[in-house]
Parts: C-alpha cells; structure tokens; sequence
C-alpha cells in the first residue's frame, strides 16, 4: 500500500515538474511595470509631481483575484491569489496567468489589497506571511499598499513620508476592485504610474497615513488612477 | 530540483509527530480556536514553549515573551502598573494575563487582534516591547541548529517561516488552560466553600458574572467601567481600533481567573489590591456616556460583604496551574 503511493506520488511530481517547465515556456504574463510618468521607478532617485519633489524607498503593494475575461465572455481567474509586488523582488513583477491560446483578451480585473477574509484568519504562509511587513501589529489586518520615502515638503523626522493604507472592517474597507479593457492575445503590460497618486496629493498636508480610516479610504481610491494597460 | 522535490515529499511522509488532544473541561464551552488549521502536536508544543521563553524574539536578546508574562503570576507581570520592555521603556498599557486563550475572540485590551496566531506579532514588533520584525527572527531561528531541529520535529521542514513561528506559539498558548481552582473544585462538587467565600460567591453573581461570566470569568466584550481617566495615558481603549465614539473609553472584560496573584489591577494597572478594586466598583465609578449598562446603579456593598467578595475572589487560583512544570521554562528533561 505505502509503496503503490510512494510510487504514486513520485509519478505525480514527475508530472507536476514536467508540466511546471511547460508552463514557462507557454505562459502568458501579467507584466507589472512600476512607473514615475515615463520613466521606470527608481528607489531613492528624486522625482517631480506637480506639487512636491519626492524620493521612494519602500514600495510594496497587493494585487489579488487576478482574472481575465475573453472576448467569448469566458473568464480565466488565477488559482493563486494573493500577489505581492515589491519593488525591490523582480520576480514579483511577473505573474504567470495561464497558458497562452489564441483567444482575445477584453479585460483584466484584479483588486488592489487583500480582503477581509484573509484579514481574519490568522497567520497565512507565503506572500501572505506576516514576515513579509505587510502584516500590522497592534491592529490585525494587512496592509494593502506600503509606500515609504522622503520630501523635503515633509516638516516630518527626516522629512519621510509613510503611507501604509489598508483597513479591513466597514466602514474603513480598503479594498480597491479594478477593472480594465484590454485587446490582447499576448503577455498583459500593467502600468502602475505613481505620479498619477502623488500628483493628486500634497505631501506638506499629506505625509503620515499608518492606520485604516478616513485618509486611507481617500489614498485607497486615489491609487485606484495609477492602473492602465500600456 | 526534482530531487529536492521527493525529498521534501519523503521528509513529510517521515513527519511523526505525536498528536495533542484539546481536552475541554467539563463545563466549559467550546474553544473558539479552529484547531484544524494549526493540529495542535507535542513537537509543536515544545517548539512554542522555546520561543516564549526565548529572548531571541526581541531585538537585542534581552526581552521574551515570560518577562511580561510569568507563569506564577497567571502569565503577565507583577509589580509594575505599565508593561517594560526593550532598553529599560515603558509600555502604555498593563499587560494581559495568558490563560485559557482557545476560548478567547480578540486579543488586547482594545480587541485591536482578531486571532490567537498573529498576536504575538504585536510585541515582537512594537518598538517599546521587543522592537524586532518578524523577518529578522526568521533570520535568527534560521542560523540556529537548536531551532532547525524543534521546526523539523515540529512541522516535518527546516525552512522556518513567520506563520510557523507564529503557529507554535499559538500551540504553546494554547496550552495554558486553567479549571482546576478551588471555585472549580465546589462547581464539580468535591470542595466546599467557605461561610464567607459562599457569601462572596452569591454576591458575586448577582453584581459581577453578567460581564465575568461563569465559567471563564469573562463574556469576551468590551465596557467602560468607571475609571477616571489617566491623563499621562489618554487612553480611549477600544475606541482607537473601531474609531466609533460609542467605544470611547472601553476595554476588554479580563478573566477573574487567579486573580489573586495578577495585580496590579486595570488597563493601567492603577489598582495594586483586590479591596481597592471592589471598592472601585462600590462606590469610585465614574459616569459619563459610554458606561456599562451594569454599572449604572451603584452596588452599596458594605464593609463586610465587600471582604467576602475578596475572599471568593481568592478561590479562582489555580496552584496546579501556576506551578505546572509544563509550562515552565524548558529545561533539558521536562
């Protein structure tokens, strides 16, 4: 008996790894592409939005419940959930969505942050791990999107700016559904361009938003512009 | 990679771990915890009870979990009113006992943590306590041969993660499940209480168990009791977690349980006696919106009936508990 599963099982990863190759190959790929208007984000390089000058330090944020929908009206949604983009993880900027095939993709939804669910269920494993500083501490619940850096606008200690904006109970609920037209067979190019949220704010005003509330509500919708499809 | 993958595989087949049964005291409801998600086991346990016990969770070696939660004392600190921590700080609130944690529904005194098994990220992380990431201690417990072992034994891997970190104490926790006090003893019929400690008993449920109900000695809500507020602290309770006024100066209903050895008394530890916090509840509180239903109408105890409640108050300790070399630090042969 415990041979046949071993045998079984050793079978089953043949074929997972086999299929697991495959699948790199024939993937088709969400790209998330971190943006300050044209350029390519850079941590710690200045840049300009309309009201302040600005550098990045930290930039970490979820996406989850990725899915695809064709033009025939059928949908693709990805098995794995929960993704966290980091900046500073190259490998967080690729998302493997599904083999490819000739269908045409007419839109791509996805949320911005976790949802509540994942928010009341304790300690969960790997990008959802509470190691991974997205975690609060005194206060349960995930934070949504990390942004950390510095301004000389900042009348702050070290003129750092820090927004962690999450909050999952009403009515502080962070989450951010998005939802964009598309027109591709191929890899999907995400933009995600932060002057679209830094140009909308003033950095001498708004500097510290490190709970759910009110002002994490606003960024949350803010953050909302930063997303189109190349 | 193939091969690491059957042998990941095999490590798990191998995983032989002996299974802990919860046992519920007769009496007591069911745990709230979901076990499912976290099969409570004697390597799991043990793997726990050496993180509470090590300082190595907090920044520079110097803080555990047991310096603000000792065993003897129901698991939290005696002597001072507000929690210490790292580099000789001081915290903001009084800390919490550790004590039959599976029937808990939030953690703190502001109910600010929804689950048992991301609690312990509050202390490792608050810059007053341990002043650590969770990230750094899996670096830590990573370069320890010690705890790549206990996280084999435990959860059949060596790649030691935040969630089981987390896990095992929470297994560790878990544990600490007290029933055996003298209060429990005349509930199951083989003690007897006292003239007086009956007389406490009986005033007792008529003017304390709505709010520190039988038989955990808690309901699990949040009231305003009546204290002034201290204006060092400015500390508005639950209210900063659900930013609603009606939670203005609300706190978490502790358990009553071993009571005696918890002092000091309050979110603030303001109370150093039992007698000062039932005269509190007598004759000290303090109305304004958001008090207790309960409280409104003051409880005109005498002198005499507010001892027997103290001395009923006393039988909630658990000696078998407090002393309970399981619980204890882990030496070599327990």
């Amino acid at each position: 008996m415990i041979k046949n599963l071993t045998f079984g099982l050793i079978i089953g990863i043949l074929f997972s790894q086999l299929s697991l190759a495959q699948n790199h190959i024939d993937s088709l790929f969400l790209k998330i592409n971190l943006k300050f208007r044209d350029n390519f984000l850079e941590l710690n390089k200045n840049y300009i939005s309309k009201n302040d000058t600005l550098k990045i330090s930290l930039l970490k944020f979820y996406l989850s419940g990725i899915e695809i929908e064709y033009n025939d009206k059928t949908k693709f949604v990805l098995q794995k959930k929960h993704h966290l983009i980091d900046i500073e993880n190259s490998n967080s900027l690729l998302v493997p969505v599904c083999k490819k095939n000739d269908k045409i993709i007419s839109k791509l939804n996805f949320n911005i942050g976790n949802d509540s669910l994942v928010s009341i269920s304790g300690a969960n494993s790997g990008d959802l791990d509470p190691q991974k500083g997205m975690y609060w501490a005194w206060q349960s619940g995930y934070i949504n999107l990390k942004i950390e850096g510095k301004s000389n606008s900042c009348k702050t200690r070290k003129n750092a700016f820090q927004f962690h904006i999450g909050g999952y109970m009403q009515p502080n609920y962070a989450l951010r559904n998005i939802s964009i037209n598309c027109n591709s067979i191929d890899d999907i190019n995400l933009i995600v361009d932060f002057s679209k949220l830094f140009d909308t704010i003033y950095l001498k005003e708004k500097n510290t938003i490190i709970i759910p509330g009110k002002e994490a509500m606003q960024l949350a919708d803010l953050s909302k512009n930063m997303f189109q499809l190349e | 990679m193939l091969f690491s993958w059957i042998a990941i595989s095999f490590g798990f087949f191998w995983l032989n771990t002996t299974p802990i049964y919860f046992d519920v005291p007769k009496g007591y409801p069911k745990p709230v915890y979901d076990f499912k998600n976290n099969p409570l086991t004697e390597e799991g346990f043990q793997l726990g009870r050496n993180l509470f016990y090590d300082p190595i969770l907090s920044k520079d070696t110097t803080i555990s979990c047991a310096s603000c939660h000792l065993q003897q004392t129901g698991f939290t600190h005696v002597d001072h009113e507000l929690s210490h921590g790292i580099d000789g700080k001081i915290g903001t609130r009084n800390s919490l006992t550790l004590q039959n944690l599976a029937w808990a529904k939030n953690f703190m005194w502001d109910g600010g943590v929804n689950h048992l098994d991301v609690q312990a990220i509050a202390p490792i992380s608050s810059e007053l306590e341990m002043n650590e990431t969770l990230e750094n201690v899996v670096a830590k417990l990573g370069k320890s041969s010690k705890y790549q072992k206990l996280f084999k034994e435990a959860f059949g891997t060596n790649k030691i993660t935040g969630q089981l970190i987390l896990k095992a104490i929470s297994q560790f926790v878990l544990m600490l499940k007290t029933f055996n006090s003298k209060y429990d003893k005349v509930i199951r019929n083989v003690d007897k209480f006292t003239e007086m400690e009956q007389k406490g008993y009986d005033l007792f449920k008529i003017n304390c168990a709505s709010c520190h109900k039988e038989p955990l000695l808690t309901n699990n809500s949040f009231e305003n009791n009546g204290l002034i507020i201290d204006e060092t602290l400015n500390d508005f309770g639950r209210m900063k977690i659900t930013q609603l006024s009606k939670d203005s100066l609300k706190f978490k209903v502790p358990t009553l349980r071993n009571i005696e050895f918890t002092f000091p008394y309050m979110h603030d530890g303001r109370f150093k006696t039992l007698t000062e916090v039932v005269k509190h509840y007598n004759s000290g509180i303090q109305k304004n919106k958001t008090l207790s239903k309960q409280l409104q109408k003051s409880m005109d105890l005498s002198d005499n009936e507010r001892t027997e409640i103290v001395a009923f108050l006393k039988t909630l300790t658990d000696k078998e508990f407090l002393f309970n070399p399981r619980f204890s630090y882990p030496k070599k042969n327990n």
